[in-house]
């Protein structure tokens, strides 16, 4: 699957799976707009059929039956009336008789009209729904529409005045064939004008991808760059300083412990000195620790120990117990070993600055295949459901290093009387 | 037509036509195959009618023929349909035999159709009628 991840396979995806909403959509809308201007066609048809042909035409006498003025009208205006898609006419009565239709055999026949027939009897205008085939007089209908009949009536008047009800029927394929006339001319327009976007913007695409790559990766050569020249410089104060300033402390330290062991008939002048020696090896020791600070030991040379060792100076001079246990690092890839450091810096800086706490260890051992760090305090602790969203503490820093390096990272810590404490685990694969 | 509907109408038109038959000294002459009828019969003067109805698509086709021997003769007809006039016009014998005729569709309407075609000419007067 890792060709999915390419930006442009990716949009040709999207572009495919959009070409197919879009033909539903089209399908879907098309339908609904063919059955609709269909409908619309078959009332205005019949709108027109009923005013401008069949009511002209009505004879006087055809409202009672008079077998003259049915033929008169069957001969002069049948054939005008049975054009396009209409298929059968039937004029009715208001009392539901069949006055007229192209089916001889109804002419006559009474048959109880509907509500919205009578409506339209009474008030006018024109209304269209499906022709319910079961019923005795729409008979002659069934064979005509597989899928059934659109039936559209309107009011027209005889000669005498009396209103009377134009019918005519339409098949519904009829309606499904309007709809495929309507989804031939739009699906066309729709997929084209896709399949032109896709490929006009897949070139586009691809250009921008291949320009945004080649920036990601400048911009890493230059990340790159800068950190190396950090850590170049970095090295360099942290040499400095430890060839000059540490040395120097290192040699007065020296020079005043071995003076003031010469100046032994002289107690109170030899404490002072040996006071300041003590003072100057504490400052020489937050030095060190300054410079794992600055610039991180290489943990290959120098080992994880002694590195953890440096950084738990500080507490160790600020009279916290620490114990520093380090097991199995040995053969561990540099990558595993430098993020042990790193979670392991910034959880006893925590301590540090956070935990109060009288004892903290650092251990650090194998399982498996699996390098495990774990920094316990019995500090004052915290409630980690209430940590500030900012990763108070430094730990949504360390767990994004964590889950970057793929490793995992649990933080537990009680903040109740007789139990609190902090315990950091790293768990990182080898 | 059903073969009931067509017993029928012979009765009728046989029983009905019985009296017209005689006033006008007239001897109609009657047949029909599966699904027409056709009556013959003379007019008040020397001429002859022939009236054929047969069924064709839910309608009646009514044709009426005149028979005058007599070339260029000017007839006026009625062809009436359960008692009203469903058709009119005028025909002029032409042709050999002296004859016009006249098609007309008339509806088939439910139960007995009434068909009566009445021409005339200078007080010659023919009347075919066919019950259906």
């Amino acid at each position: 699957m890792r060709w999915f991840t390419n930006p442009v396979v990716q949009f040709l995806a999207a572009g495919f799976v959009t070409l197919l909403v879009v033909v539903a959509a089209t399908q879907w809308l098309s339908r609904d707009a063919a059955d609709d201007e269909a409908i619309a066609e078959a009332r205005a048809l019949t709108g027109v059929l009923g005013r401008s042909v069949a009511e002209p035409a009505v004879p006087r006498g055809l409202v009672t039956g008079d077998a003259a003025a049915i033929d008169k009208l069957d001969r002069t205006v049948l054939d005008r009336l049975l054009v396009g898609d209409v298929e059968r006419i039937k004029i009715w009565a208001a009392d539901g008789t069949v006055l007229y239709s192209d089916r001889t055999e109804l002419i006559g026949s009474v048959y109880p009209l509907d509500d919205d027939e009578r409506e339209i009897l009474e008030r006018g205008g024109t209304d269209a729904e499906l022709s319910d085939l079961s019923r005795p007089e729409n008979r002659f209908e069934r064979g005509l529409g597989g899928g059934g009949m659109l039936e559209v009536y309107t009011r027209i008047r005889s000669p005498e005045g009396q209103p009377l009800l134009f019918e005519a029927y339409f098949r519904s394929d009829q309606i499904a064939d309007r709809r495929g006339e309507v989804l031939d001319r739009f699906l066309p327009i729709s997929i084209g004008a896709l399949l032109v976007l896709v490929l006009v913007t897949t070139p586009l695409i691809l250009l921008l991808t291949r320009r945004v790559a080649r920036g990601g990766r400048d911009r890493e050569r230059l990340l790159r760059a800068a950190v190396q020249a950090s850590d170049a410089e970095r090295v360099r104060i942290a040499r400095d300083l430890h060839d000059g300033v540490v040395q120097d402390l290192a040699g007065s330290s020296y020079s005043l412990s071995t003076l003031a062991t010469r100046l032994g008939d002289e107690d109170e002048v030899a404490g002072e000195l040996e006071e300041v020696s003590r003072s100057l090896r504490t400052s020489m020791r937050s030095l060190r620790s300054l410079l794992v600070e600055i610039y991180p030991p290489d943990l290959h040379v120098e080992g994880l120990a002694a590195a953890l060792h440096d950084v738990t100076a500080p507490l160790t001079a600020a009279g916290v117990g620490v114990d520093v246990d380090v097991t199995g690092d040995a053969g561990c890839p540099d990558d595993a070993v430098a993020l042990v450091w790193r979670v392991a810096q910034e959880a006893v800086r925590n301590v540090a600055r956070h935990a109060d706490a009288r004892r903290m260890s650092v251990t650090v051992h194998r399982e498996e295949r699996v390098l495990v760090l774990e920094v316990v305090d019995d500090g004052r602790g915290f409630d980690p459901g209430t940590a500030r969203g900012d990763g108070g503490f430094g730990l949504r820093g360390l767990r994004s290093l964590a889950a970057d390096a793929g490793a995992r990272l649990e933080v537990d810590s009680s903040t109740a009387a007789g139990q609190s404490g902090t315990t950091v685990r790293l768990e990182v694969p080898l | 037509m059903s073969p009931l509907k067509n017993l029928a109408a012979l009765v009728a038109t046989t029983v009905c036509l019985a009296p017209l038959a005689l006033a006008l000294d007239a001897s109609p002459a009657h047949a029909r195959g599966d699904d027409d009828v056709i009556r013959r019969g003379d007019c008040t003067g020397s001429a002859t009618w022939k009236l054929k109805v047969k069924t064709d698509d839910g309608r009646l086709e009514v044709e009426g023929e005149i028979d005058s021997n007599r070339t260029g003769q000017r007839w006026a007809w009625t062809l009436r349909h359960n008692g009203s006039v469903s058709a009119r016009g005028t025909g002029t014998t032409a042709g050999p035999s002296g004859s016009f005729d006249v098609e007309r569709r008339v509806v088939d309407l439910a139960g007995t159709d009434h068909l009566r075609f009445r021409a005339t000419h200078n007080g010659q007067v023919c009347v075919g009628v066919v019950n259906y």
